[in-house]
């Protein structure tokens, strides 16, 4: 099926779009559009014209990275569907997961070698390939609220994600 | 005074920097009560626990978030505000109150969300925990 493949988003306006994506075939449609708009092709045209490349240029990489990832695309196709993300506060019905993700942070903000770090960088990885999985089915069979759920627990994932690399930065 | 551009405000860098009763009470003690939420959007956790003694006022608080600093802020001086406070009136504490002594930006309002949610989620534990049949009894009516 043809997938998002318009990058910016007032040309994604298909009605098949879907969450599931090729990725290399996304990556070339961005290369291309770069090709056409980057600014070291404009570095000798009028002023508006190398306004124009810049702006562009920088909402093609946008929209790249929004497609890229599982968690910003997804978010990105609730809002094409009209759904707002999660906004409410997690709680009760939600203390198992909660309590996962409470217990990985405390994990990470102890001091570790880096076998630990790695067991915990498999861990995220393998939750957050799990929540893609039935992200991607939810979208399937159009279960929006579902995906909006998922999505939520992605984030806090992605955020995991987020302070792992900063523990591998060496300091 | 308040934010300038992203600069967190003093009141926030304070309990970002030093922030108060960072920690953990017993969860399985009868007198203390947990309350973990998270902000979906964001993808804060935030975990405050109460202990109340026989009179029911708060006589101990602890909280740990993972979050931003608005987010720990909101959660420390939760903790600092519901000591000495009877339970009924903890449940009085709101987010506005939180975000106006924080100086917090509309954008970061949500944390001071998550900690008033915090709080009401932590007395709520407690007063199952003091009355488990009665909480059955409501659920079912």
């Amino acid at each position: 099926a043809r997938r998002a493949a318009g990058l910016t988003p007032p040309s994604v306006a298909r009605s098949d779009r879907s969450f599931r994506i090729d990725a290399q075939q996304l990556q070339r449609r961005f290369r291309s559009l770069q090709r056409a708009v980057h600014p070291d092709r404009f570095s000798r045209s009028p002023p508006e014209e190398q306004l124009y490349s810049e702006q562009h240029s920088s909402l093609i990489n946008k929209a790249y990275q929004t497609l890229l990832h599982p968690l910003s695309r997804g978010l990105y196709l609730l809002e094409l569907n009209g759904v707002e993300p999660a906004q409410e506060t997690d709680s009760d019905a939600d203390s198992v997961f909660l309590t996962e993700i409470m217990e990985i942070n405390e994990k990470l903000a102890e001091p570790k070698n880096d076998d630990m770090l790695q067991e915990i960088e498999t861990l995220i990885k393998v939750k957050q390939e799990e929540l893609t999985k039935e992200v991607t089915a939810a979208f399937e069979r159009d279960d929006l609220q579902e995906a909006k759920k998922l999505l939520a627990k992605m984030k806090y994932f992605a955020n995991l994600e987020d302070k792992l690399k900063d523990k591998k930065i060496p300091s | 005074p308040g934010a300038v551009g992203n600069a967190l405000p003093s009141q926030v860098v304070d309990h970002y920097e030093n922030p108060r009763n960072v920690g953990s009470l017993d969860r399985n003690a009868k007198n203390v009560g947990t309350g973990l939420v998270g902000a979906p959007a964001c993808g804060d956790v935030m975990k405050l626990q109460v202990e109340v003694d026989e009179n029911g006022r708060i006589v101990d608080a602890r909280f740990k978030t993972f979050g931003c600093g608005s987010a720990i802020a909101s959660s420390s001086l939760a903790t600092e505000w519901v000591k000495g406070k009877t339970v009924d009136e903890a449940l009085k504490i709101k987010n506005t109150d939180i975000a106006k002594e924080l100086c917090l930006p509309p954008v970061k309002l949500h944390c001071s969300m998550l900690a008033e949610d915090a709080i009401k989620a932590a007395l709520a534990d407690y007063k199952l925990k003091q009355d488990p049949n009665k909480e059955e009894a409501e659920k079912k009516a």
